[in-house]
């Protein structure tokens, strides 16, 4: 279980205006600015929870894993993960939680994989029957068996993501941390590493707390999804409650063969390509718009969908302002 | 129990880490035996018109570079490789992953990289002391070779205490390999003995930088000439840098912002 109760991390950060001048005057006189990078949020997340966490660049996503998982002290509030203080970085702590972070490796470049799990067993001090038993596992569910005897230098990007992900559950911690775990890999390995998670998340009751810009990744793994900007929580609840509190109407998109056509009497014309359009209707006119459209005006290829999650967050994150 | 288990595997992934390059490694182990050589050239010199210098003749000093030698292969075997590692790692954000295993992140980086090459430094280092002692025509007693021995750890204490202080400041100032280079320059003068030097250096390498107990006096003891109040001073010495840079390191984790993702 984690509980976040005000938490902010502020960094103070150096700040000159560029050319030569003002960098020999920043060399005496230093000007700070105090960056707000998380600044009061508040959540629980109950134990086998998948939780996304989404915002734009700069948001203040990673810095509060980083405070969740010990890496950072927090400048004021209250963390609990499991029962623990992250930043006291108790050992019983550490040997519960895992943090993966897409854009940086623990695996030694030089060595096959093999070499670093070895060096996690050591370090987190696994009985080597648990290891044993659980490398089988995670072998098996990542389909690692090529690639734990090739050095770490010669993998792929998607390879050496799986492999990342080994080495930071061989102590069979209960809460996930992941920070961009598909980032840079390509939409078969997406869907994996996807697979991956929810399969491990149900067979062993673990928390998972996402980070990712992929969208599909949070849509299909979190049920429940928070979103923050400018270091303030703007949203926390499920998925469809996020779109229908944003943006209510629905997107119906359909191929008409009529060669001069108006539909701007059903709905807002969203997009056109060709003959393929999206309108935007709300939900209570659905009936009468798609009986309109399948009736008189003939079309084909009819879909009526949710408005893209993508769409629903550009548009949120362009209306919240910096505190 | 778990930190030995721990510094075996570190070790045993390091070797394999420096045998993945063949050709680097072989000639690494070429350079490692030539640099031997090299480092005795100077003394070989100096001592080739005079008998004495400073109480020293060349079978003694011949010690001191043994214990140079020594404490040289730990620190470029083991302390140096490690300590860049640190570097590398606050400066790529990796260090993360070091804060978060349940060991302590000063003993997880101190023997993070391993060059077994440089190793072979202590060797030649032993091999050099049993020649001293022959060409000197004498035999080191029994408690003057325990003493020798011991003092050679607190040496290798001594000198492992302030490089993890300056690698400590990393964590501030992120690139710093001038600091490293200097401090290499000042350890470079703990191959003679320490006499040598005069007026305030012979201060500042006693107890400022104190190459001093690296050297000097680990190669008086087992020579026999060490008195006992200097032997405990030497110890105690080398204790107090490695609290010192203990409380640095901890101080300078608590400074670690990480690099952002």
């Amino acid at each position: 279980m984690i509980r976040v109760q005000d938490l902010a991390k502020h960094f103070k950060v150096h700040k000159r205006p560029p050319g030569l001048v003002s960098a020999m005057r920043s060399l005496v006189r230093r000007t700070y600015e105090t960056v707000k990078a998380v600044d009061g949020v508040s959540f629980t997340i109950e134990r086998g929870e998948r939780v996304g966490f989404l915002g734009p660049n700069g948001a203040g996503k990673t810095t509060t894993l980083k405070v969740l998982s010990g890496l950072l002290h927090p400048s004021t509030g209250t963390v609990d993960v499991e029962g623990f203080t992250p930043h006291k970085r108790e050992t019983r702590f550490l040997e519960a939680i895992t943090l993966v972070m897409g854009q940086k490796s623990q695996l030694i470049w030089d060595l096959p994989p093999a070499e670093t799990y070895a060096m996690n067993r050591a370090i987190f001090d696994v009985p080597v029957a648990k290891f044993d038993q659980t490398l089988d596992e995670l072998t098996q569910l990542l389909d690692l068996g090529p690639l734990l005897q090739k050095p770490t230098r010669q993998l792929s990007l998607g390879e050496r993501m799986k492999c990342e992900l080994a080495a930071a559950l061989l102590h069979g911690p209960t809460t996930l941390f992941l920070d961009e775990p598909t980032i840079g890999l390509d939409v078969a390995m997406q869907v994996a590493v996807r697979d991956f998670v929810r399969d491990y998340n149900q067979r062993h009751e673990s928390t998972v707390l996402l980070t990712s810009h992929y969208m599909d990744d949070v849509v299909e793994l979190c049920p429940r999804i928070i979103v923050i900007d400018h270091g303030r929580i703007i949203h926390d609840g499920d998925l469809r409650g996020l779109i229908k509190q944003m943006d209510p109407d629905k997107r119906v998109s359909f191929t008409t063969t009529d060669t001069e056509p108006d539909f701007s009497k059903l709905g807002t014309v969203m997009k056109r390509d060709g003959q393929r359009f999206t309108l935007r209707v709300a939900e209570a006119e659905i009936p009468a718009v798609v009986g309109q459209l399948l009736g008189p005006l003939k079309v084909v290829d009819l879909a009526i969908e949710d408005p893209p999650l993508e769409d629903v967050l550009r548009d949120m994150f362009g209306k919240a302002k910096p505190p | 129990m778990r930190y030995l288990r721990l510094i075996g595997v570190q070790l045993r992934i390091s070797a394999a880490s420096g045998m993945a390059y063949r050709s680097d490694f072989l000639l690494e182990g070429f350079g490692t035996i030539a640099w031997m050589f090299m480092t005795l050239l100077p003394l070989m010199v100096l001592f080739d018109g005079v008998e004495q210098l400073e109480g020293w003749d060349r079978g003694s000093a011949l010690i001191v570079m043994a214990y140079f030698m020594g404490v040289r292969a730990v620190l470029v075997g083991l302390v140096s490789p490690s300590l860049t590692e640190l570097t590398e790692r606050i400066r790529t954000g990796a260090f993360d992953y070091v804060l978060l295993k349940p060991v302590d992140a000063q003993a997880l980086i101190s023997a993070s990289r391993f060059e077994p090459w440089k190793f072979l430094e202590l060797v030649g280092a032993l091999v050099l002391v049993v020649y001293a002692f022959y060409s000197k025509g004498t035999v080191p007693g029994g408690g003057d070779v325990v003493l020798g021995a011991v003092l050679f750890v607190v040496g290798v204490v001594a000198m492992y205490a302030l490089w993890i202080a300056c690698a400590a400041s990393a964590f501030w100032v992120v690139r710093l390999d001038n600091l490293q280079y200097l401090l290499s320059a000042i350890f470079d003068t703990a191959r003679w003995p320490v006499q040598v030097f005069q007026g305030v250096w012979r201060a500042v390498f006693t107890f400022v930088i104190p190459v001093a107990v690296m050297t000097t006096y680990p190669a008086m003891a087992l020579l026999g000439r060490l008195d006992a109040q200097t032997a405990l001073a030497t110890v105690g010495g080398s204790l107090a840098l490695l609290v010192v840079s203990r409380i640095i390191w901890q101080i300078a984790i608590r400074n670690y912002t990480s690099a952002s993702s």
